[in-house]
């Protein structure tokens, strides 16, 4: 292969350590390099070093984090061999990185507009007005409507969409030529993500940019990236062109493993189909239920569930689908009496709930249980896993301490937590434990019906397979009944028997999961589908016998 | 409705202080409402209280009809509020004088004084943080923890007595510790009450140097008692906002060191804006164990004289002062605090 051209950016050797252990490297050995125009993306799980290497390559390595060996060089020069002023100007003016949460990353007191600006001038000795004149162009080209307007906004005004928008103007105002997207999307509604991602992808194609794209997730590196790299504990493993890493399959087991958990697992079997082939009774059937809020300033309450009537058989599982502020969590939180509910009817295996006094509803609360959202936030952090997983059982019968302990040992076992985890507190788990301590404690006193309320957000990919695989174990196991809320469309193809699809606080389209999938009747169902980014997509469109496979 | 929308067409600044102003109608009626109850509620009759066990009864009952004791509660209230509003607030009965000239002798004295020390300790308590915080292997950040271990336990009197022992008994470097000019000098007319202003005004410059000397001891008691709190607590929220990821994510845009540091200030201010009106009010009547020892003639001496002396005339106009003078700081605290805080709701 001869180079006409010289990389843009090239990574050659790098080792990044921190000066409390030398013995082991943040990153080790991590080489690569990007042409012009190349969007690179780098999939790994939470600290693989994907953000270091990102931190190492616009230099700003965290506390006493330094480059042990190789180097780093755009356009053929050294950052190691820079002055602290040229630095300043390569950090945004040549090297530009998006973060995630952008919210997060704008200063809350200062107006956006503001904000761009003072980063063109911080780069090019510009006047006040030319900048601002530019922010709004750059607003414009980065799709906000009403720049001008838009312009004088803060940032707590602005959706997370819109918000991931500007700061992509952020990154892009002193024309960079390459761009480091750090998980940009992450904690996106997947149909503004594929916008984000869309224009990202546009505005580096038609500027020439040279990106590189981190995230964890292999359906965006699937459908944008030219090649992957996979990290794992602070080494390159493996770096292939996409075509040849979805059409070949990975080389390395460790990148095979990752492919394998991100894919779509077959539709689970209905849990009456697969005993007796008859349709049960519903366990939940829930109609006309309606919640509103009230806002303040504004005399009209917000109908956050609007109508809404489903139906869940035993051993059946609902997945209710839509985006953030669809009331998704809402009609859960309701269903389960957190929240009182205005108007309609909830029936639990024939006992209409919503007008059971608070003292009956308690036996009630026993069989339906629910595993919240956030796992950290909801487990109280002063407690130890044994205690957390103990708590629900005093709700059931009375048991000795000794009952309790095999008990506590068993639910941990059955969510795969191995037992000298019990002594932990809640800060000393992984997310995915977290979550799976939530699932032990929804599960401790043997309910059937629970409520998951996003259960695989924002977990790592292995991890969240392993979350489907526990849930569609459980399902089989115990014939458990499960209202699965998300966004998350993988696992509810991996999950769920029937589909609602949630928008505005209305239930617009629901049926079994395949019909809904292939065969859409909203259109806003079939923009929600559209904006999931799977694998496969490249994959089919090559190779007939991977589908083959997929099916089997 | 329509109000409201020509309210919401206001600029946001300008809506936060007519918001703000609006309630500090109702809230100057409930000071003095308290003001008026306070000698109310003391056991016995006021007007025996106000005049001491000396009083003849024909004092008492002269007292008693120009307070309006005679009438009901509510009219006795209505004639302390057209007394109040015409300036008068009863004559002190240990200095003799119409509280109303006392304390317009000694507010601004102690006014001049706490103002000069707030703006010296926010001067010198953020400019500790942020330095600390920014370069935190440093000289600075070394001292800024010893210091803020050792200011919150250190007595202003004490501080006071020994800057006297050393700068003026040793060094003679400072001016002697007796009042806010030097007796030689005749004070400038009074314009703003000031005297570091109102000699400006008038030109005498030997009275202004004399005024700024006096000043400077008794400032430099107060910023080093007070100025540690407010450092430690500029330094933790000026830390947490330095190393926010807006300000990593500024730093990964290109811009300079200087810029960071605004960015971090600009978004502590609430905090600290909330501290320095709070310190300012606590000043008022906390600067009186400095005031005594410089003989300063403040008001938080004549409100302990009035205390001691049982002078509730005195006592009740000082209440009255202090009050007001806390609902302007704290108006102005909570006007500010919109400003520097674009979340608010207003």
């Amino acid at each position: 292969m001869t180079k006409v051209n010289q990389p843009l950016l090239e990574v050659r050797n790098l080792s990044v350590g921190f000066s409390d252990g030398a013995h082991s490297l943040a990153l080790q050995h991590v080489g690569f390099s990007l042409k012009k125009g190349e969007i690179l993306g780098i999939v790994g799980e939470t600290g693989a070093g994907k953000s270091l290497l990102a931190r190492a390559i616009i230099d700003m390595l965290p506390g006493d984090g330094r480059i042990v060996e190789g180097e780093i060089l755009v356009n053929g020069h050294a950052i190691s061999k820079m002055t602290a002023e040229q630095r300043r100007g390569y950090r945004g003016g040549e090297v530009a990185l998006i973060g995630t949460n952008a919210k997060s990353l704008l200063d809350p007191v200062v107006n956006v507009g503001e904000q761009i600006a003072r980063i063109l001038r911080a780069h090019r000795g510009i006047n006040n007005k030319d900048a601002w004149r530019e922010a709004i162009r750059l607003f414009e080209q980065v799709g906000i409507v009403d720049p001008h307007r838009r312009a004088h906004a803060y940032p707590h005004e602005l959706s997370g969409g819109m918000a991931q928008r500007v700061v992509i103007a952020m990154a892009l105002i002193a024309q960079p030529k390459i761009l480091l997207a750090d998980d940009a999307t992450l904690g996106l509604d997947a149909t503004i993500q594929l916008q984000v991602l869309d224009l990202l992808v546009e505005k580096c194609r038609e500027l020439g940019l040279a990106v590189v794209l981190i995230t964890h997730d292999l359906g965006i590196v699937a459908s944008y990236c030219d090649r992957v790299g996979i990290m794992k504990s602070g080494r390159l493993l493996e770096l292939e062109t996409i075509r040849s890493f979805l059409n070949d399959g990975p080389k390395h087991p460790y990148s095979q493993e990752l492919l394998d958990a991100a894919r779509v697992r077959p539709l689970p079997m209905g849990y009456d189909q697969a005993q007796n082939g008859s349709q049960a009774p519903p366990l939940l059937e829930v109609i006309d239920l309606v919640k509103t809020f009230h806002v303040e300033g504004s005399s009209e309450p917000v109908r956050a569930v609007d109508h809404v009537s489903l139906t869940i058989r035993k051993g059946e599982t609902l997945a209710l689908v839509g985006e953030s502020g669809s009331g998704k969590t809402t009609t859960g939180q309701c269903i389960v009496r957190l929240l009182q509910s205005d108007s309609g009817s909830i029936r639990f295996d024939g006992t209409e709930t919503l007008s059971l006094p608070d003292r009956q509803f308690r036996d009630v609360r026993r069989r339906m249980q629910m595993v919240f959202q956030e796992p950290y936030v909801a487990l109280n952090p002063r407690w130890r896993v044994r205690d957390l997983v103990a708590e629900p059982l005093k709700l059931g019968e009375r048991l000795t301490r000794a009952e309790k302990q095999t008990r506590v040992m068993e639910l941990l076992d059955l969510v795969g937590i191995a037992s000298v985890k019990a002594d932990a507190y809640p800060h000393e788990l992984t997310a995915g434990e977290q979550k799976r301590v939530g699932v032990a404690r929804a599960l401790a006193i043997r309910p059937d019906f629970v409520i998951f309320d996003e259960p695989t957000t924002a977990l790592d990919i292995r991890v969240r397979a392993q979350i489907i695989d526990l849930v569609r174990d459980l399902q089989k196991r115990m014939g458990l009944s499960a209202l699965f809320i998300t966004h998350d469309l993988n696992s509810v193809r991996s999950l769920a028997h029937y589909v609602a699809v949630m928008r505005h606080g209305k239930i617009i389209e629901q049926g079994p999961t395949e019909e809904i999938f292939a065969n859409p009747k909203q259109a806003y169902t079939r923009k929600l589908l559209d904006a999931e980014l799977p694998i496969e997509a490249r994959a089919e469109a090559s190779t007939p016998i991977l589908q083959t496979e997929q099916q089997l | 409705m329509r109000l409201s929308i020509s309210l919401r067409s206001l600029p946001r600044p300008l809506r936060i202080v007519l918001a703000r102003l609006t309630i500090l109608v109702p809230q100057m009626f409930g000071v003095l409402l308290a003001t008026f109850l306070l000698i109310r509620l003391l056991p016995g009759d006021p007007a025996l209280l106000m005049l001491g066990n000396m009083a003849t009864p024909e004092q008492i009952l002269s007292l008693r009809e120009r307070l309006g004791l005679n009438g009901s509660i509510w009219s006795q209230f209505t004639s302390y509020l057209s007394t109040v509003v015409h300036g008068d607030l009863g004559t002190s009965m240990f200095t003799s004088n119409p509280v109303v000239v006392d304390l317009l002798d000694r507010v601004p004295a102690t006014l001049e004084l706490i103002t000069y020390t707030m703006i010296l300790t926010i001067t010198v308590s953020v400019t500790l943080a942020v330095v600390a915080v920014t370069k935190p292997k440093g000289v600075i950040a070394r001292f800024s923890k010893v210091y803020g271990l050792a200011a919150g336990a250190v007595p202003d009197f004490w501080v006071g007595l020994l800057l006297i022992y050393f700068l003026f008994n040793v060094a003679g470097i400072a001016p002697a510790p007796f009042g806010r000019l030097d007796p030689t000098l005749s004070a400038p007319p009074v314009v703003t009450g000031f005297l570091t202003i109102d000699t400006l005004l008038a030109g005498d410059t030997a009275a202004f140097a004399s005024a700024v000397g006096r000043l400077c001891l008794p400032v430099i008691t107060l910023v080093i008692v007070n100025a540690g709190a407010l450092m430690k607590m500029t330094q933790m929220v000026f830390a947490d906002n330095y190393r926010s990821e807006f300000v990593r994510h500024a730093r990964a845009s290109g811009l300079c060191e200087w810029q960071l540091v605004r960015i971090a200030l600009r978004n502590s201010l609430p905090p600290i804006i909330t501290m320095a009106g709070f310190l300012f009010g606590f000043l008022l009547g906390a600067a009186v164990l400095v005031e005594t020892i410089f003989a300063w003639g403040g008001l938080g001496q004549y409100a302990v004289s009035a205390v001691m002396n049982s002078d509730y005339p005195a006592l009740q106009g000082f209440v009255l002062v202090a009050a007001a003078f806390i609902l302007i700081v704290y108006t102005v605290v909570d006007v500010l605090y919109g400003i520097a805080d674009p979340r608010i709701q207003v």
